[in-house]
């Protein structure tokens, strides 16, 4: 397994361990179906993803899951409050062009919120910025500036404040280290590569 | 939809990736047939072919539904000199996206339909003369039961899928909802789970120019007679319906039937768009029934499952069949905002439901497309559950 694909298993385990048995799971930004596939064959969850691109949704269809071609707001303001136990957020947080509509009408339709994001304030990131003075490139963050979507450096000090000002409860946290897989003692903004929230209303 | 003949398939009917030569079947149902009108035949005919065959346990059957023009000869060739093969052999074949070494395909002419099956064109045995008008009135969910006796009477357990673009599309979701345990999977592309106002309005310019045309007689005319020029104008305007504006002109763009004859100060065929449409109109005489368009496109202006069913989820709360909606970008007939509903309507009754989008340029008939990217959705789908292994590709 590439380092890549490894990480994102590590990623599916911890929100797999937050997903309830045989729960209504919505995966914004699904990709190719890893996690919902995953959590279908481990917790027999009732899935759908919602995807932008036509093939990903192809391979989600391919894998057995339900999956949905178009834009996340626009998709969940066809449902009713709560229609979903679980709705997951993995690391397309950074990439949305409205994150607080994203997130609260997840938390609308969603009885939790999960949300899965680099953190970028990890100190090899600060160091990397400090030293190289460019933009951060590692393992996740493969690409240039120039080739890769617009994305919204978040971190986790970011985050805490986002959900404190909005008034949303977090309700669990799992900080990991470097490499997304060893529990963050301390210090998780600086020491933390990788952090996982679960939010309510 | 458009004439198979303008969808550009090379045509290799006896090439090993081709279902080849086929041949037409009726199915004639002696029993007794109620209409949902309330009106009943004797009994009814449907044609229909089948590509493939049917497994020991009966349920590899995948039902094709045809549109409003189209007909049961959806793949493989009548003859090794036709020149066109089956209106979805791009679809449909040994290898193809719906593969016939593993699926048996049926495809039957709809009731209320002109090319084999009872329909407004066929001899009421009361009088010796065609129904005409006094045929019963067909509605989507007659089309539905009609070839449910058809699955039937060829031993069918159940249906791996029913598949269907347009008309075909509505044929395939009301499948679902009719015979819940019997559908498996229903892959609906370029419909609608409600005919729109501008649909119907379409439909009803159509069956103005049929029914203004004084051969039409009310539906009294022999066959091979009625009326042929208001057959052709309904065809020629619901053609444009079809394509797009961005596909008609690079098709045709301004360009001129004889430039050579410089500006033509008078009504004749001048552009090329013109001569086409006029072509379409002609072709479309010699192989539909008048009536048969009116009956058909009034089957789909009263299609609207939310009416039918109280509202778009109750209707779909007895589907058991995994569903997959597919939208084209450019359909503006069945636009996919109307594609989306159906497969938010599904997910929201707790249903299976998956939608797809595809980007092209060609309007309603995009669904007919030649397209790789089409064909691995289809494949995806009918093929899913195969490998139970969890991958952790991305």
């Amino acid at each position: 397994m590439t380092k890549l694909v490894e990480k994102r298993t590590v990623d599916m385990e911890v929100i797999g361990e937050w997903v309830d048995p045989a729960s209504r799971v919505l995966d914004l930004g699904c990709g190719r179906g890893a996690l919902l596939h995953y959590l279908v064959q481990t917790k027999e969850a009732a899935a759908v993803g919602v995807d932008l691109d036509f093939k990903r949704i192809t391979a989600c269809v391919g894998r057995g899951l339900s999956a949905y071609q178009g834009d996340m707001t626009g998709f969940m303001r066809q449902f009713p409050d709560r229609h979903f136990d679980r709705v997951i957020c993995s690391r397309t947080v950074q990439e949305l062009d409205d994150p607080t509509g994203v997130i609260l009408e997840a938390l609308r339709v969603g009885r939790a919120l999960t949300v899965g994001f680099v953190n970028h304030g990890f100190w090899k990131n600060r160091v990397d910025a400090l030293l190289r003075g460019r933009k951060v490139r590692n393992d996740v963050y493969t690409t240039e500036w120039f080739e890769s979507s617009p994305s919204n450096p978040v971190t986790i000090a970011d985050f805490e404040h986002f959900c404190a000002a909005k008034g949303i409860t977090i309700t669990r946290r799992a900080h990991l280290l470097g490499d997304w897989r060893t529990p963050c003692p301390a210090l998780p903004n600086l020491f933390a590569g990788y952090a996982l929230y679960d939010l309510a209303r | 939809m458009t004439d198979p003949e303008e969808n550009e398939s090379p045509h290799s009917s006896l090439a090993s990736s081709e279902v080849g030569l086929v041949v037409p079947r009726d199915f004639v149902c002696a029993q007794p047939f109620t209409f949902k009108s309330g009106q009943t035949l004797p009994g009814f005919t449907l044609r229909y072919e089948t590509y493939g065959s049917l497994n020991a346990t009966r349920d590899n059957a995948v039902l094709i539904c045809h549109a409003l023009s189209g007909d049961h000869h959806c793949a493989g060739a009548h003859a090794a000199d036709d020149r066109k093969p089956g209106w979805w052999n791009n679809l449909i074949g040994p290898g193809k996206a719906v593969d016939t070494n593993r699926f048996f395909v049926v495809c039957a002419n709809v009731l209320g339909g002109c090319v084999g099956s009872s329909g407004p064109s066929s001899v009421n045995p009361a009088t010796g003369q065609p129904y005409g008008i006094s045929f019963p009135f067909v509605t989507i969910l007659d089309m539905v039961r009609s070839q449910k006796l058809l699955l039937d009477y060829l031993g069918v357990a159940s249906v791996h899928a029913v598949i269907g673009g347009s008309m075909g599309g509505m044929t395939a979701l009301l499948f679902a909802i009719e015979f819940p345990a019997f559908t498996r999977r229903v892959l609906a592309m370029a419909t609608t789970s409600r005919e729109s106002a501008q649909a119907i309005a379409f439909n009803e310019v159509g069956r103005q120019a049929i029914m203004q045309d004084p051969d039409w007689n009310h539906g009294d005319y022999p066959k091979g007679g009625g009326p042929r020029v208001g057959l052709a104008i309904a065809r020629m305007m619901a053609h444009i319906t079809y394509v797009s504006d961005a596909s008609m002109d690079r098709k045709f763009g301004r360009r001129k039937k004889n430039p050579a004859n410089g500006e033509a100060y008078n009504f004749d065929v001048q552009f090329e768009v013109e001569s086409y449409l006029r072509h379409q109109g002609q072709a479309f005489i010699n192989r539909f029934d008048a009536n048969s368009y009116l009956y058909i496109t009034r089957a789909l202006d009263q299609f609207d499952l939310a009416h039918a069913y109280g509202s778009l989820e109750a209707a779909f709360a007895p589907v058991q069949a995994e569903c997959l909606v597919v939208g084209f970008t450019s359909d503006w007939l069945f636009p996919p905002e109307q594609n989306r509903q159906i497969a938010l309507a599904l997910l929201r009754a707790g249903k299976s439901a998956s939608y797809a989008e595809l980007s092209t340029d060609l309007g309603h008939d995009s669904f007919l497309l030649e397209s790789e990217e089409l064909y691995a959705l289809v494949r995806a789908f009918l093929e899913r559950h195969e490998s139970a292994a969890v991958d952790f590709s991305i």
